[in-house]
């Protein structure tokens, strides 16, 4: 039996939502001179979640909009602390989650490969050794001096995916975004996936795509309303989930 | 304790997010406006202009040098007020990255006091300038000058934690923060003389931080008063006593941040 790498223990997430919103002083101050209670409305995003994830599995999570899928990366990535449950998290993750979140538009390229790596914990060492390698697989070495304002949409995703897949982390969370750029780059991507896989990477990926689960996870969880509906085999869970739609 | 050991560690770990953060913040700064570094030179110059016209006659009885005062006064006060009312969108105004990946939270208002920091150093310039231009001694207290600017800088942080924790739940904070800004502006001997303060409320005075704070970097700069010691030791305890508020508040409070960006 490998170790796990992530484990998560009866793990629920409640979103606490005002009944009525409270967001400011002033209102703050005059519900209190009222003398009224605040009166709140639990959403369970997560119920009583249980999950081992073998360190260099690859787990596909699938489900409809607002199943949980998204709650259920942030609570593994320490994003947010779930109110109940254990989760023990072994090793680096780096977050592949709409790569946008940590450019500047105003600095280069250049840049920006150090602002993004340096979210994901880098150090400067780590990320000039790794720099014409990111360079390099993005293939925007010509523009990596202009500011990022000039790039295209598909550049910029071009230039994240480089990033957080050169630095070499243990877990590897992707939140569907494999859609990046053309045709050509898509191509380059997916191998570069798939050579993760073969380096004992643990990988988390979210995705509606069932022939891209179907290729490339070991086992597959189906996020239902928050709780956990179905998890196994890739091809009879995928089979299940798409009797339902 | 222990958490608050192991947020250091983690900041430490994050030590190149907060270099990145910090040269952004300076370079975004410099850039956006066509005078860029010159504008931090000249704003506080203006504004002593202004304020030395108005209050020159006003006080110059009572205050020796009052142009090095004043400028002393307006530099301080830009620091604090600029760098905490900053500092308290150091959590709302990234939740976009705090809602998707993991960042030690502290890394933000962090980042944002040392870059008003560097911006205040730099705005020393012009006021060793103005210190030559009208003959002013300087004192050799200046050597006391970086421990204050270290404590102050302790200080600000504190109040930026409580600042930037209770924004992520009240989105109206910025304008009442504005609003105790200027009232604090008034009651710290900015551009007046603190012996203008009636004897009774003299123990008011010494309960406010920025009081301590102003006198002891006027002290290090050129005062030579001698009460600057209790100055600086008041000054370490508000530090001790912000960061320790600051701290305990944060901890409090921050597993439930990101689900109020």
């Amino acid at each position: 039996m490998k170790e796990s790498s992530i484990k998560l223990t009866n793990v629920s997430v409640h979103y606490r939502i005002a009944r009525e919103k409270r967001r400011t002083v002033q209102e703050f101050m005059i519900h209190l001179a009222k003398g009224k209670k605040i009166e709140y409305q639990d959403f369970l995003a997560m119920k009583e979640i249980t999950l081992e994830v073998p360190a260099g599995e690859t787990l596909g999570i699938i489900g409809h909009n607002g199943a949980g899928k998204s709650t259920l990366l942030k609570v593994i990535a320490r994003v947010i602390t779930p109110g109940e449950g254990e989760v023990s998290v072994k090793g680096t993750i780096a977050p592949l989650i709409e790569l946008a979140a940590g450019f500047d538009p105003e600095l280069t390229g250049k840049e920006n490969i150090y602002l993004n790596a340096s979210i994901l914990g880098f150090s400067r060492r780590e990320i000039d050794r790794r720099f014409d390698k990111i360079v390099a697989f993005s293939e925007l070495a010509e523009f990596i001096h202009s500011p990022l304002k000039n790039y295209s949409s598909g550049m910029v995703s071009r230039l994240g995916f480089s990033i957080a897949t050169e630095v070499t982390t243990d877990i590897l969370i992707i939140d569907e975004i494999l859609a990046v750029g053309d045709e050509h780059f898509r191509k380059k991507g997916d191998e570069r996936i798939l050579s993760f896989k073969t380096r004992g990477t643990t990988m988390l990926l979210v995705s509606h795509d069932m022939n891209e689960i179907k290729r490339l996870c070991d086992r597959v969880l189906w996020l239902d309303h928050g709780t956990s509906r179905m998890c196994g085999d890739p091809f009879t869970v995928t089979d299940e989930y798409l009797k339902v739609q | 304790m222990r958490e608050a050991l192991k947020e250091i560690l983690e900041v430490i770990r994050y030590r190149e997010l907060l270099r990145n953060l910090v040269i952004r913040d300076i370079k975004v700064r410099y850039k956006r406006s066509v005078l860029g570094f010159a504008w931090v030179m000249l704003n506080p110059l203006f504004m002593m202009l202004i304020l030395s016209l108005v209050f020159s006659t006003l006080f110059k009885v009572t205050v020796a040098n009052y142009t090095a005062y004043v400028l002393s006064g307006i530099i301080f006060w830009n620091f604090f007020s600029q760098g905490t009312s900053v500092a308290l969108l150091g959590f709302t105004g990234n939740s976009s990255l705090l809602k998707k990946v993991y960042i030690p939270k502290t890394v933000f208002p962090l980042s944002i006091i040392i870059s008003a920091l560097i911006n205040w150093i730099l705005s020393l310039i012009p006021l060793f300038v103005i210190l030559l231009i009208t003959g002013t001694r300087i004192s050799y207290h200046i050597v006391f000058l970086p421990a204050g600017i270290i404590v102050l800088f302790l200080f600000s942080f504190g109040v930026s934690l409580i600042l930037s924790t209770i924004t992520v739940f009240f989105k109206d904070m910025i304008y009442i923060y504005g609003v105790l800004l200027m009232a604090w502006m008034y009651l710290t001997p900015v551009f007046y003389p603190p012996s203008i303060v009636p004897e009774r409320y003299r123990l008011f005075l010494s309960l406010n931080p920025l009081y301590h704070f102003i006198e002891l970097f006027r002290g290090c700069l050129y005062t030579d008063s001698p009460l600057i010691y209790e100055h600086f030791i008041y000054g370490m305890a508000f530090s001790a006593l912000a960061l320790l508020a600051g701290w305990a508040f944060y901890h409090r409070y921050k597993d439930r941040i990101v689900y109020y960006l």
